[in-house]
């Protein structure tokens, strides 16, 4: 559909202290489309998504090897402007995450940071918490610490929190995970209404979310206690008409 | 998961035990609640358990007397050392004996100079502590991981700092500062001298607090691309005040109770100092001498260990209100 992909990834490898954690990745992931990573837990996944933000810098003996392209930039690169990169790229992690300052402070403080004028900074609060539906709800307590908001409600705030930073891709890391159904409901709804302006990778357990958000998916497994990538495709073919053995298995809850 | 959690279940603990809760599970709570005579006519009732219930809740008992013993001991010899030293300083303790000198080596008069001397000897310890040991602990929380070699000597060496004897600073004190750099007996000597004795148990204490201080936090900072500098003044340090507050404050009472280092250092002299190039005597110093070498001077050394505890219990406080305050006006913005 899409023959040139956003984010291209060639023969990549990570391995943690020197032991391997996944292997051999080779897959693309399509501009502006939701693309879901699936397995089990353990198979890499997550080492995945770390990658594209470069995070994995933050583990010590942490190690890629092969190439990650975005767009044009070598996303391995050890020159790589990570302060920039990582405005290009978004992250909401699996447990909520807002700094134990106020919901006002939370928004300001990377706005400030990125050099964001004063006056136009409580503008672009408003714009982001209406963006993800938490305006109404918190117009009147911005300065209330983020922490008493609700589970739902903060991982809301993180969302207009990386949203803020107008990244072009936006990783999902199990977003809903420790979150009740009705609050993964506006989430789910939230993640759908991105679609389109942002590039979103989304890590879940939750075949049937994945079912309803993807548009291309990959399913990671873990072969000879290393995580490497078992299929990938549109969604309507991973999970309707799966070839591989494992993922067949998978979507029927079987163990491999 | 964090180490703050684990610190919160330690501290309930004592209490979970006496209450029997930790030990016999929900549905033996009951009875346990119930007065020693009544669980035993439960047992005449022919109950296979209650016998179970009755010991169990036996061991729960003692197991209270037990914590409730120990702390009730520990309570009783604080109040009684309150006492004993109330007991024989209160009768001295005026604004004038705060304020006056001290007359007739300590017999009579105040310890005005003496307050002041500490005081001044006091704030160049923390001063000079915190200036060096926040940095080095950011240093060892931050920037060294656990593992690497230059972080494992740092420690390793506070560590043994930490359980130096005093009288051994006090001799490196005067060996450094008052003859090498020619500092001579001074305040500064002295402040300079306790802030080496202080730092290795402030460092420590204030790592301790950086590295509690949630990974999701510094993930997420990553993530929206923060500065190390933004992501430290603003998340972490904040994030970790009540426990570098609390590393200070125990500094503060290391520094207050110290003697054997400032005697070498600092000196004796107890008129009034006019700069920090002055020698000046300490408040513990002050005791040290009254009770050992001045006849009749018991009166006085109790009433200025009286000062001594206002002094440290009003420094605590005075820390305590700083965080919260400082903490309620960082985190609003």
């Amino acid at each position: 559909m899409n023959p040139s992909p956003l984010i291209q990834a060639e023969g990549l490898r990570i391995s943690y202290g020197g032991r391997l954690a996944l292997r051999d990745v080779t897959f693309g992931v399509a501009a502006g489309r939701i693309t879901a990573l699936v397995g089990p837990s353990g198979c890499g996944k997550t080492s995945f998504l770390n990658c594209l933000n470069r995070l994995t810098d933050l583990i010590p003996g942490c190690r890629v090897e092969g190439s990650l392209r975005l767009d044009e930039t070598d996303l391995l690169d050890p020159r790589l402007d990570l302060l920039a990169h990582r405005r290009r790229v978004g992250m909401i992690f699996q447990r909520p995450n807002p700094f134990p300052i106020s919901i006002r402070a939370n928004l300001d403080l990377p706005l400030r940071e990125h050099g964001c004028a004063r006056e136009e900074r409580p503008l672009r609060i408003e714009a982001c918490l209406r963006d993800v539906g938490l305006w109404e709800e918190v117009r009147d307590r911005l300065d209330a610490p983020a922490l008493a908001l609700s589970g739902g409600q903060q991982q809301r705030l993180c969302f207009a929190r990386a949203l803020s930073l107008q990244p072009e891709v936006l990783l999902l890391d199990e977003p809903c995970s420790a979150l009740d159904p009705l609050s993964t409901g506006v989430i789910e709804e939230l993640i759908l209404r991105l679609r389109g302006r942002y590039t979103l990778v989304v890590v879940t357990h939750n075949l049937a979310q994945a079912r309803r958000l993807a548009d291309a998916a990959a399913l990671f497994w873990l072969r000879d206690g290393a995580g490497c990538l078992v299929e990938h495709g549109p969604a309507s073919h991973v999970f309707d008409a799966p070839r591989e053995p494992e993922t067949r298995d998978y979507l029927r809850g079987y163990r491999g | 998961m964090s180490r703050k959690d684990h610190g919160m279940r330690k501290r309930i603990m004592p209490a979970e035990h006496a209450e029997g809760r930790g030990r016999s599970g929900p549905t033996l709570r009951r009875p346990a609640a119930v007065p020693y005579g009544q669980a035993r006519q439960l047992r005449d009732g022919g109950e296979p358990s209650a016998v179970l219930l009755n010991r169990a809740f036996r061991a729960d008992r003692l197991a209270a007397v037990v914590v409730w013993g120990a702390a009730g001991l520990v309570a009783g010899v604080f109040a009684w050392l309150l006492a004993a030293v109330a007991f024989q300083g209160a009768a001295r303790l005026s604004l004038a004996f705060l304020t006056t000198p001290p007359a007739d080596a300590g017999r009579s008069g105040g310890i005005g100079p003496i307050l002041v001397s500490t005081l001044l000897i006091l704030g160049v310890a923390m001063v000079s502590s915190v200036a060096v040991g926040a940095p080095a602990a950011v240093f060892l929380a931050e920037f060294s991981h656990a593992g690497t070699r230059s972080g494992r000597w740092v420690r390793r060496s506070l560590d043994v700092l930490a359980g130096m004897p005093s009288i051994v600073f006090g001799l490196f004190g005067n060996a450094l500062f008052c003859k090498l750099l020619g500092l001579r007996f001074s305040i500064l000597a002295g402040g300079l001298t306790l802030a080496c004795m202080v730092l290795p148990l402030f460092i420590r204490l204030a790592e301790e607090g950086l590295r509690a201080v949630p990974t999701e936090y510094r993930q997420a900072a990553a993530a929206l691309s923060l500065s190390p500098t933004t992501t430290l003044f603003r998340i972490l340090l904040p994030a970790a005040l009540p426990a570098l507050a609390a590393g200070l404050v125990l500094g503060i009472g290391r520094a207050l109770a110290e003697t054997a280092a400032l005697v070498f250092t600092s000196g004796y002299v107890d008129r009034m100092p006019e700069s920090l190039h002055d020698s000046g005597r300490a408040l513990s110093v002050h005791i040290y001498d009254l009770s050992m070498n001045v006849s009749g001077g018991d009166g006085g050394a109790c009433a200025s260990a009286l000062v001594l505890i206002g002094l440290l219990l009003a420094l605590n406080g005075g820390t305590a209100w700083l965080t919260t305050h400082w903490r309620r006006k960082t985190y609003r913005v």
